[in-house]
């Protein structure tokens, strides 16, 4: 079986799941306080911002802090429990399919969920700014490719992200704790976001990817440049490292 | 009986550990906020309690939801699974006995967690600020504060787990709802009175408002309210399925 098949047979597995409910609903919510409080925007509190590049960047701020790590948390799940109901997982075994390639498969329907999840992200901000534009009488809408950059690097941001989540469950067979440990791990991001070692917590990087573009627009606030060289090395040593664990450990606590 | 039984049903869930785990870390965000933050607090005065509670409790209240959601979800997937839920309506055990059982356990788990953290926000208190006595009675109210806040979450989120058959629904939910009450401003006062919301008062400032009492009362009347809905909903199911 060629790998694109098996990816689209894990696509095939979500057809029923109401998956792209789930990722819309944040989505939409994130912008209901958005427009609700938009002549906030206008409210600077003496931080050199353009209103519009505020009114994007608070958006996005509960996205990246919260909604994108839940969203892997929630996915991994989905992809897991649909394996193991029914024992699904153990008939896998049983045939021609490496374990390691299905885990993989797995992780790119996992980015593509993500992927989806982006581009809806960037079509519920224009449709709120267009909104928002018409409400306070002030154009908020940036041009897009100022948006897609930006949505661009916070997406390449969350991939280790994802390579963790799905070692995390891979690992803990138990639902409760792989959630539980996915979701308890979002928490502390905002805290880590202003230390000196936010690079080794793949959690906090979309987060600091919006604090830079936020420090880029806004001088002082926060770090202006992305700081490459720690991160890019320790992200590549973490996403190597979760993908190699968890396609070497997936189904091992069913092969047992 | 039946609290017993539903006891027995978590056992090899894991439900236990990862509430203490939880509480352990939710425990050690004061420890970890004065090791980063200590040089600058030192010529504070004031309550420490209050302090430390201000600048981590919404990260502790965040956590204590999140792991009840997962609580609740696995509560609801051991009966789910394998048509469990099925074969228990064939059995002389009530739903609402079963409903109100979960509660109890979820309400007590909860309570562990609020008073761990508690404990080690007073801990971390008298650790760096040596200054002050311990004033056990107040850090009694507020952990009985804290924990009824956060009941009408806890009786919500078991609600919506009940309702749903596949874990991950309920999950999905559970996390939209946190997310949703996070992003919206918290000092709007009727917002604040919402499930997923109320956890995130802390008793000083509410003692300030003068609202305590206000508070607790509305958790108290919407936990009574949603338990009753949710005795309404398992006797309409019923008729449905």
């Amino acid at each position: 079986m060629s790998f694109l098949a098996l990816v689209r047979v894990e696509q095939k597995k979500l057809r029923r799941s109401k998956i792209f409910l789930i990722l819309l609903i944040p989505v939409i919510m994130m912008w209901i306080p958005g427009i609700i409080n938009a002549g906030m925007s206008f409210d600077l509190r003496e931080i050199p911002i353009t209103p519009e590049k505020n009114f994007f960047i608070q958006g996005f701020m509960g996205m990246v802090w919260f909604m994108i790590p839940a969203s892997l948390v929630i996915c991994t799940v989905l992809q897991n429990q649909t394996e193991r109901s029914n024992k699904g997982l153990i008939k896998m075994l049983s045939l021609p399919v490496g374990t390691g390639r299905l885990c993989l498969a797995k992780f790119i329907v996992l980015l593509m969920l993500t992927a989806f999840q982006m581009v809806m992200s960037i079509g519920a901000y224009y449709v709120c700014a267009a909104i928002a534009t018409a409400v306070q009488d002030y154009n908020f809408i940036l041009e897009p490719l100022y948006v897609c950059k930006i949505v661009c690097s916070i997406y390449a941001a969350a991939i280790p992200m994802a390579a963790v989540y799905l070692a995390i469950s891979v690992l803990i067979s138990s639902p409760v704790f792989s959630v539980g440990t996915g979701l308890a791990s979002i928490v502390p991001s905002v805290f880590l976001i202003n230390t000196k070692l936010w690079f080794i917590y793949p959690m906090s990087y979309p987060f600091y990817v919006l604090m830079t573009a936020y420090g880029k627009a806004a001088k002082g606030v926060y770090e202006t440049e992305i700081a490459w060289l720690p991160w890019l090395p320790a992200a590549a040593v973490i996403t190597i490292l979760a993908l190699a664990i968890s396609c070497a450990r997936y189904g091992a606590s069913e092969a047992r | 009986m039946s609290l017993g039984i539903e006891l027995k049903k978590l056992k090899r869930t894991g439900y236990f550990p990862a509430f203490l785990a939880g509480g352990l870390v939710a425990a050690a965000f004061p420890a970890i906020y004065m090791g980063v933050k200590a040089e600058t607090l030192a010529p504070f005065s004031g309550n420490p309690v209050q302090l430390l509670m201000t600048a981590t409790w919404q990260m502790s209240a965040m956590l204590n939801m999140l792991i009840s959601i997962c609580g609740a979800c696995m509560m609801y997937h051991t009966e789910y699974a394998n048509n469990g839920m099925q074969k228990m309506l064939a059995l002389p055990v009530r739903q609402n006995a079963v409903f109100f059982g979960k509660f109890v356990i979820a309400a007590a788990a909860l309570a562990l967690m609020t008073i761990m953290e508690i404990a080690a926000l007073a801990g971390c208190a008298q650790y760096w600020f040596t200054k002050n006595a311990l004033d056990v009675p107040e850090l009694l109210k507020t952990a009985g504060f804290q924990i009824i806040a956060a009941l009408p979450t806890v009786m919500l989120m078991l609600i919506i787990a009940s309702a749903c058959k596949n874990m991950w629904v309920s999950l999905g939910i559970g996390v939209i709802l946190v997310f949703t009450f996070s992003i919206f401003p918290q000092d709007n006062a009727l917002l604040s009175l919402f499930p997923f919301s109320s956890p995130y008062q802390i008793f000083y400032d509410a003692a300030e408002k003068e609202i305590v009492f206000r508070h607790l009362s509305v958790c108290i009347v919407q936990t009574a309210v949603l338990a009753m809905a949710e005795v309404l909903y398992l006797k309409m199911r019923r008729c449905f399925e």
